[in-house]
């Protein structure tokens, strides 16, 4: 028997041959079409990593017990830091996911379920992560919980205080908030499920040349060049898994690192911040999460509470919920899509200027004329300057751009790596990997946690380059 | 896939060996990995020297050992003990007239390995005053299933009807309160922990101070019996919860086996 036979066997037994999940152009092994992928990564983290912390967490004592996983649990401090960091990569694969797409026309025919099931997972993602933080109980996460119920009464919803919240006790308050943190992450994992369905179905997306930046965009499944899903995109998917933990583990276990924890900044913290009776909680600005931070500000400014959750969290979901409707254009570049494209761009502007604008001025209130001084050029600059490309540089450089794009692209074939230098980083990361995970060996889990951390971190993703080096040079 | 490995032709063989190396490192990452399960072992909590503890009532008020019923008839007195999760009996033992008898200290034998250990003799006024482990070491039955037959009230054992003895209901388990809680027929191979008692004649109070005998069940090495362990079951200050305080409180139940 050959080697080959191992992986024809585990074809064999998982009928991977024969799954329905379709194959795809080489261009496609590209990061940005990965974007829902690693997502869907972190998810798998979460979902782990998760159902490991329901063996401690105590809903009747959240801080002790959440700190008690910390100091306590062999690998606990790992196992926390790495499901907080997993949140915030899956919120941030989420993001770029969804512009990605909204840039490029994703959400036309015949994908618009996909785009508004896309909408709702993004939601439901801050939503399970906002609960998630409250959950451990610190000051944060007490201030986080008391802004939400402020929120629900503005918006008239107080009779929902208690449906999330419980009946005031700190017992009902956290057993609630465990039971919602899983029932969120259950409805993700079925949207997730049926969102990914219709990405199979529909197809993904080819690149905007190869349909002439035309909607219905689809790839013909039947093309016989293209090559099968097994074992490329396999391959490619478990590089990525590999590579996207390796991050999650990684980046925490740097920041918790005894020389580096005390000069992070609570917002990035890889561990909750202090106790709220504790005396060190006076001195943490009551900061939310940082992606609900741009929410902050919005709350600070000057057109009363309700109408700034509206303008700052209902309204958008809207708008993006709707983009489908109001863009039913066949167009897909961009430029030919300048509302589209002008709306991401003030989206995203607003987001980062009320993100950094709520660190730097936490819960300060806003008067008309600064509210009006920071929002309104970004909105006045992009959205003239999008139209005035569309219509006066567009027309004339559209031919070139387009045709243009497709010459650049023939050209890409060019790799820079050789394919035995690929082989070769193939090998010096796996070893890497296995020393890594040699090393964590002699580590002892509870005084050492940020060091196996690191360690593991790296094995990940030596192993991640391992597994793209050999795809890199078998299959293309 | 076998045509485009074919295709590939020469670099086949070194790319088969690139393929083996990532295989084996993955496994080695994801066994290496495994030993995070060990997040799975939950911390062990306890204590780490047997606490003395004066025995109070629900209220807080310390049991008077001239007070205490005799033959637990009709109630029977249990208290935690060295953990939150050892329930002990507290057992003033009499003769059949209900008056209380003198227990000497004694040596019990452990039937699984004929190791031997001195159990302690009775406290209070008349010496009478002994406490024991109220969980079975056959399978880990407690009160009511395993309770004390007062006299004049027989238990059915393997050794016929028996009074004065604790009896397991679960699988017939039977010990001897006034032997040290010796066996007195199996399935159990353990006798049952004694707990040290210490009296103050001034005060009349009753304190916990240690226990003797085999690590109480469940409890780390409660099957391994040896003479250093039965001289100082350390395993009973691990696997539950501490005791606050310096006191531990009695409750008075029922006893079945005196009412039925
Ligand atoms: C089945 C899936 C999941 C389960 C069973 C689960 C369970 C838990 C539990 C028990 C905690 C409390 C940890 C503690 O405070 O001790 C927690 C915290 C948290 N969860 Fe999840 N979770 C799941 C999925 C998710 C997802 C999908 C996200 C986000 C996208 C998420 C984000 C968070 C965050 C941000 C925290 C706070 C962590 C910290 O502050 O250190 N969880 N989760
Ligand atoms: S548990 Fe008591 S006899 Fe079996």
């Amino acid at each position: 028997m050959s080697k080959r036979s191992i992986t024809d066997w585990f074809a064999e037994v998982f009928h991977l041959k024969d799954t329905p999940f379709m194959g795809v152009p080489d261009y496609m092994f590209s990061v940005e079409h990965w974007l829902g992928g690693i997502a869907a990564s972190a998810l798998a983290w979460q979902i782990l990593t998760g159902l490991l912390l329901l063996f401690y967490y105590e809903p009747s004592d959240a801080y002790t017990s959440t700190m008690g996983i910390i100091n306590t649990v062999p690998f606990g401090s790992i196992i926390l830091s790495s499901h907080l960091y997993g949140a915030y990569v899956m919120i941030i694969a989420v993001y770029l996911h969804g512009l990605y797409i909204m840039f490029n026309g994703g959400y036309k025919k015949p994908r618009g379920l996909q785009w508004v099931l896309g909408v709702l997972l993004f939601a439901l993602t801050l939503g399970v992560a906002f609960i998630g933080y409250s959950l451990t109980g610190d000051v944060l996460a007490t201030d986080a919980v008391d802004v939400g119920k402020g929120i629900l009464t503005s918006l008239g919803l107080q009779s929902l205080i208690p449906v999330l919240f419980g009946n005031g006790t700190q017992l009902d308050l956290f057993s609630r908030l465990l039971a919602w943190h899983i029932t969120i992450a259950a409805a993700i994992i079925l949207f997730f499920l049926i969102h990914f369905y219709l990405a199979e179905q529909n197809g993904l997306m080819p690149r905007g040349r190869d349909v002439g930046y035309k909607a219905p965009a689809v790839i013909n499944k039947a093309d016989p060049s293209l090559k099968p899903w097994w074992p490329r995109n396999f391959v490619y998917m478990v590089g990525l898994a590999f590579m996207v933990w390796g991050i999650i583990v990684l980046a925490p276990s740097i920041l918790a690192l005894p020389s580096v924890y005390h000069n992070i900044p609570i917002l990035f913290s890889p561990y909750p911040g202090p106790s709220p009776t504790s005396p060190q909680a006076a001195s943490v600005p009551a900061y939310p999460p940082w992606f609900f931070l741009f929410m902050y500000k919005m709350a600070d400014m000057p057109f009363g509470l309700s109408k700034d959750v509206i303008i700052g969290m209902i309204l958008p979901l809207v708008i993006l919920l709707l983009i489908p409707a109001f863009d039913r254009s066949e167009h897909l570049h961009p430029m030919d899509r300048p509302g589209i494209t002008a709306l991401g761009l003030i989206g995203l502007t607003w987001l980062i200027e009320l993100s950094v604008w709520s660190v730097l001025q936490p819960g300060v209130p806003v008067s008309p004329s600064w509210a009006a001084v920071v929002m309104l050029p970004p909105l006045l600059i992009i959205a003239v300057g999008v139209y005035a490309i569309h219509r006066f540089v567009w027309p004339k450089a559209r031919d070139k751009a387009l045709n243009g794009n497709a010459k650049a692209g023939e050209g890409k074939k060019e790799w820079a790596l050789s394919k035995s230098a690929a082989s070769a980083l193939g090998y010096i990361a796996g070893i890497w990997a296995i020393i890594d995970i040699a090393l964590s060996l002699a580590l002892n889990p509870l005084a050492a946690g940020p060091y196996i951390g690191l360690l593991w971190g790296s094995a990940l993703l030596s192993l991640s380059a391992a597994v793209f080096s050999y795809f890199y040079a078998s299959y293309l | 896939m076998s045509a485009d490995v074919s295709a590939a032709g020469p670099t086949m063989g070194r790319r088969d060996f690139l393929k083996a190396l990532v295989f084996i490192s993955g496994a080695v990452v994801v066994a290496g990995m495994l030993r995070g399960l060990d997040f799975l072992m939950p911390p062990e909590i306890g204590v780490t020297a047997f606490p003395r503890l004066l025995l109070v009532d629900e209220n807080g008020n310390p049991i008077k050992a001239s007070e205490l019923p005799v033959n637990a008839d009709p109630k029977i007195a249990i208290f935690p003990y060295p953990l939150n999760n050892e329930p002990s009996f507290l057992f003033n033992l009499g003769d059949s007239s209900g008056k209380p008898v003198k227990i000497p200290p004694t040596t019990v034998v452990v039937p699984q390995t004929g190791a031997t250990y001195e159990a302690p003799g009775g406290v209070g006024p008349y010496g009478s005053i002994v406490a024991f482990s109220a969980i079975c070491q056959h399978l880990g039955c407690q009160f009511p299933e395993l309770t004390f037959y007062p006299p004049g009230h027989k238990a059915i054992t393997a050794k016929g009807f028996l009074d004065r003895v604790i009896n397991c209901s679960c699988h017939g388990s039977t010990y001897d309160p006034y032997k040290g809680g010796a066996v007195v027929t199996g399935p159990t191979e353990r006798p049952l922990p004694s707990v040290v008692l210490e009296w103050d004649p001034n005060t009349d109070y009753l304190y916990a101070v240690k226990m003797v005998g085999p690590v109480i069940y469940g409890h780390p090495g409660y099957t391994t019996p040896t003479p250093k362990v039965l001289a100082n079951p350390l395993g009973d200050l691990q696997g539950g919860s501490p005791i606050k305080g310096k006191t531990t409180a009695v409750t008075f139940h029922t006893n079945p086996a005196a009412t039925g």
